[in-house]
């Protein structure tokens, strides 16, 4: 047994079983600061990653005969700190949400460490049985944190939906497990690896592969998978839909990297023609869907289905390019949607609502708030110099080099379809002057400044400066990437 | 001393550094944030001009080179330099830029916002004409687009179009149909149509480019290394077919190229004065600088097969964007259409492929910018003035506004192709130089002339001369020599090069004959 390998794991149970201990102990006015114990977790556990560096490339088995289940290779390694850097910015954005809340915010950070968990597993993970635990770690910390506000009609039906149609998702999964162990006796990549490599798979391992695949879909929300979407989005606490819309759909992405191109490596040909006719159906869905939207998050929810189709794209050149064009574009998904998110979290709590309307004037109300919306939605739109634009770029040239020349340019009309919509939330908060009148509650709060605290401010600020930077200095992180993202 | 620093790197940064700098400044100072635009834009302006003057014409090609590695795993690097095309283009956007930040003073709100913005507009565009790198000239371009969505959307006007009356019925909710034929166009319409147009034009182009590099295999996104593989290694002429058209339409879009260009009028009148400027002075030129630079330079035998399509198309702008200019009545939708009608005459001259057409249509390009932004900026001044833009409601003008109905006479005889003035020059050069290979194109271009003096008088008489209506006694001229400036620079440098062509045109011309020697002889 190789326990350094696991360590952050092993430490985030800790914190964990810290965080429950906190909860249960902790007078109430004192769990208010709960935020903070979360917070210093998180930073703890980047110091034991970074001092993990010398395990890189070892692997966990748990049992001294037969193949390892979890590998720190770089690909986790890296990816790793962006799961960190996700919860980070979430908790932060837990801290602003819950001020109104109130009770029981000690769970909320309980659940946020689990799905970490989830996450943090996932990433490493190097059989297709623990790929199954990560994923219901994750996923069942996001069904009770969707439905947690619970006084709230929507936020239950979103929990609800979402756990239905989570668990026929995970039901696809476990069966198409079920019928690759069936033909190949084994649940480990390597094992998994070397049967598809001999080239006579049955058409049950197949129907095994899609099944998996089909799985994964679900968490990437991708066309014909994506119906939990939008009213998930709509209904759940803003920063529970931050960490699905970022953490989860990063985590099925990671997920299908790795399956991808090293598990089905050698049955490329079969999937690479599927993933782009999904692609294609997804970046057209997404974004076609997203233009009528009145509410922010239901917006951002087409969206993130828009990006999904982008990440298949570059998984389905099936080329090395492809696959680091995904890391990168991942990386500037997660930025420009936190950003996003984090100001429909400030907001939302300011003016009490997600729709649209009430962003109307939010340059006057808080100008940082405008500009980091502004500024998140350009990159998730894929406008220079954000870094949502060396995304959108690199997939594309991978794709090109694969030869797709119609996938190209369907990828290339959705970035003026997406301009569209994201410039349909810019005219709101910049165009258009605060309200004045509307709704009894929008009235109260109609035309104030919003008030922006010190640490908000700072992690917004940061936010900005990090979609900046990933866009104009882009080959360190190409470098770290590609590094990465090889199998 | 000059020779030390890059020069390009300065004009093209010194904007970026003051939006960065506004950023930071109170949002109450708007005093400051005019102050730091001006500072800002003079740099440029300086080094611009010093770039003219100091550009080493018997040595030709690309100087003042700045070239740092910046994704070396996909070949791309920071490669800025200018060669006699590019230079005059420079100087003509610092012309307009800094003009335009003088001509922003009649900006009141938010005014922090709108140089910040401006001044983004204005680095993009620098970036384009400097860039030689595919990577970073989509880079700069895209960029240059997004802020015109805020200038039009927040400090622009709406638009009253005149249409024919068959297409009132089809007008859409966005369009509240008025009487007498005329369409009301919100700005925020204007300006969400041209930023979906340009950039749908730009992932277009950006298509072909990454199409080009990879067919390439030189595994580079430098413009300069990828025309040398391509010498070498000349790509299979039935790609070069597919892959032009993919580049001429997406920056076509900007160029005007009819029938892209529909945006262009009615955001040329929905933006603020100084944004009109800059859109019509140098924004519709990156595209058939683009088209040069790139889909001709990089592309031959593409070019070759596919520029008579562009000649015919562009015939279309001449003649039916005068016609529809001369049935407008808002004073901005006239030099809007004008526009689109004039950049036909630039586009024969890229086409038609001889030395002689070329430099006419980097001068005209140079000429009509400054000619635009001039009519722009007096239409802004009388647009303050009186709250109209609508011909028929003005009139008398002159009297009260003798400095400005002045400077509008020049623009008008200018725009017409009056001797004394650049555009005549180069709608000369652009007409001879065109005439062996397209001689139809060349009467119809001819016509044009014919048409743009129609409506430039009439918009002349219309606004300065007749009766003065009783509502406007209150109008005011310029009043100090610091509001006169930003007109008279324009007005002096397109009489200079009217009466002096020469410098600009040997400048272009030592660029422009070796880039036409290396096609190929078109056939008769």
């Amino acid at each position: 047994m190789n326990w350094p390998t696991v360590a952050v794991e092993l430490a985030l149970c800790a914190g964990v079983l810290g965080l429950l201990l906190a909860d249960a102990l902790l007078g109430p006015a004192k769990k208010q600061a709960i935020w903070k114990l979360a917070l210093g977790g998180v930073l703890v556990l980047g110091g034991v990653l970074w001092w993990q560096r010398p395990w890189i490339g070892q692997t966990f088995q748990p049992m001294a005969a037969g193949q390892p289940m979890f590998v720190l290779d770089a690909f986790a390694w890296t990816f790793k700190w962006l799961f960190l850097l996700t919860m980070l910015v979430v908790i932060l954005m837990t801290r602003v949400f819950t001020r109104r809340s109130g009770a029981n915010v000690g769970e909320f950070y309980l659940l946020l460490y689990s799905a970490l968990l989830g996450m943090l597993v996932l990433v490493s993970v190097h059989d297709l049985l623990l790929l199954f635990i990560g994923l219901e770690l994750l996923t069942f910390s996001l069904y009770v944190m969707a439905a947690y506000l619970k006084t709230d009609a929507r936020s239950i039906e979103a929990g609800l939906k979402y756990l239905i149609l989570g668990s026929v998702s995970s039901g696809f999964l476990v069966y198409g497990i079920s019928l690759l162990y069936g033909t190949v006796g084994a649940t480990d990549f390597t094992t998994l690896r070397d049967a598809f490599a001999t080239g006579q798979m049955s058409l049950v391992a197949k129907a095994g592969m899609g099944l998996v695949l089909a799985g994964l879909g679900f968490k990437v929300a991708a066309v014909p998978f994506h119906l939990w979407v939008p009213d998930v989005y709509e209904g759940a606490p803003a920063p529970v839909v931050a960490l699905l819309s970022v953490g989860s759909k990063m985590a099925g992405a990671v997920v299908l990297l790795r399956l991808l191109y090293s598990v089905f490596w050698p049955v490329q040909a079969m999937w690479g023609g599927i993933l782009a006719v999904l692609s294609a159906a997804t970046m057209l869905y997404g974004n076609l869907a997203a233009i009528p939207q009145t509410n922010i998050k239901r917006l951002l929810g087409y969206s993130s289905i828009g990006h999904a189709g982008y990440l298949l794209m570059g998984l389905s050149t099936a080329s090395p390019s492809g696959a680091q064009a995904v890391g990168y574009y991942l990386l500037a998904y997660l930025l420009g949607n936190l950003a996003a998110f984090f100001v429909v979290v400030v907001a939302s709590q300011a003016v009490g609502s997600d729709r649209l309307e009430d962003y109307d004037g939010l340059s006057r109300r808080s100008p940082l708030l405008a500009a980091t919306l502004f500024v998140g939605l350009l990159s998730l739109a894929g406008v220079p110099p954000l870094a949502g634009f060396t995304g959108k770029l690199l997939v594309l040239l991978a794709t090109v080099e694969s030869g797709r020349m119609w996938l190209v340019a369907i990828g290339a009309v959705n970035v003026a379809i997406s301009l569209y919509y994201y410039l349909q939330v810019v005219r709101r908060m910049y165009l258009r002057p605060p309200a004045t009148e509307g709704s009894p509650e929008a009235r109260g709060t109609g035309s104030h400044t919003i008030p922006v605290d010190a640490l908000t401010r700072a992690a917004l600020l940061a936010l900005i400066g990090g979609i900046l930077l990933v866009g104009i200095v882009q080959e360190p992180f190409l470098r770290v990437l590609s590094a990465a993202i090889r199998f | 001393m000059l020779s030390t620093i890059p020069i390009l790197a300065v004009i093209l940064l010194a904007p970026a550094l003051g939006a960065a700098v506004l950023c930071v400044v109170p949002a109450s100072r708007a005093d400051w944030a005019r102050r730091i635009a001006v500072a800002a834009t003079s740099v440029s302006l300086a080094l611009a001009v010093w770039i003219v003057l100091d550009y080493d014409r018997t040595a030709g090609g690309y100087q003042y080179e700045v070239l740092i590695p910046w994704i070396r795993p996909l070949g791309i690097g920071f490669h800025l330099g200018v060669d006699g095309m590019s230079a005059v283009l420079v100087l003509l956007h610092a012309l307009c830029s800094f003009t335009g930040v003088l001509i922003s003073y009649a900006i009141k709100e938010r005014v922090k916002e709108y140089y910040i913005f401006y001044l983004l507009l204005i680095t993009g565009v620098f970036g384009v004409f400097t860039s030689l790198d595919l990577f970073f000239f989509y880079f700069f371009y895209e960029m240059a687009v997004i802020p015109m969505y805020p200038l039009i959307g927040i400090w622009g006007s709406d638009v009253k179009e005149a249409v024919i009356q068959r297409s009132r019925h089809s007008a859409s909710a966005s369009m509240a149909a008025a009487p007498h034929s005329v369409v009301r166009f919100s700005k925020e319409y204007a300006a969400m149509k041209l930023t979906i147009y340009l950039t749908a034009g730009a992932v277009i182009a950006l298509t072909g480019l990454l199409w080009l590099y990879v067919s390439s295999g030189a595994r580079t996104f430098d413009v300069v290394a990828l025309q040398q593989h391509l010498g070498a290694f000349p790509l299979d002429a039935r790609r070069q077919r597919m892959i032009f058209p993919l580049l001429a339409v997406g920056f076509g879009v900007i160029a005007p190229l009819w029938p892209f260009h529909s945006w262009s009028p009615i955001g040329h009148a929905a933006a603020p004065s100084a944004v009109s400027m800059l859109h019509a002075g140098v924004l519709m030129k990156l595209g058939s600088y683009a088209i040069i630079r790139l889909a001709m330079g990089l592309l031959p035998d593409g070019a070759v097969a596919w520029l008579p399509w562009v000649a015919a198309l562009c015939t279309m702008n001449i003649i039916y964007g005068g016609l529809v200019a001369m049935a407008q009545k808002d004073l901005k939708l006239i030099i809007g259409y004008s526009s689109s009608s004039h950049m036909g005459y630039v586009l024969l001259g890229i086409a038609a492929l001889t030395p002689l057409a070329l430099d006419g249509a980097v001068l005209l390009m140079f000429a009509h910018g400054l000619m635009t932004a001039l009519a722009f900026a007096l239409v802004g001044h009388v647009y303050d003035q009186t709250h109209t833009r609508y011909l028929p409601d003005l009139g008398g003008l002159g009297k009260s506004l003798p400095f400005i109905a002045t400077c509008g006479v020049i623009a008008a005889m200018a725009s017409s192709g009056l001797p004394g003035f650049g555009n005549f020059v180069a709608e000369l050069l652009v007409i001879l130089g065109s005439w062996d290979r397209y001689p139809l194109q060349a009467v119809l271009a001819v016509l044009g002339v014919v048409i743009t003096s129609v409506y430039m008088l009439r918009m002349v008489r219309g606004v300065f001369f007749g009766t003065l209506p009783k509502t406007f006694t209150h109008v005011q001229d310029t009043q100090t020599s610091f509001a006169r400036l930003p007109y008279l620079v324009l007005v002096a440098v397109l009489l200079f090069v009217g009466c002096w062509p020469r410098p600009l045109v040997r400048l272009i011309d030592v660029s422009a004959r070796p880039f036409i020697s290396t096609f190929p002889r078109p056939p008769r």
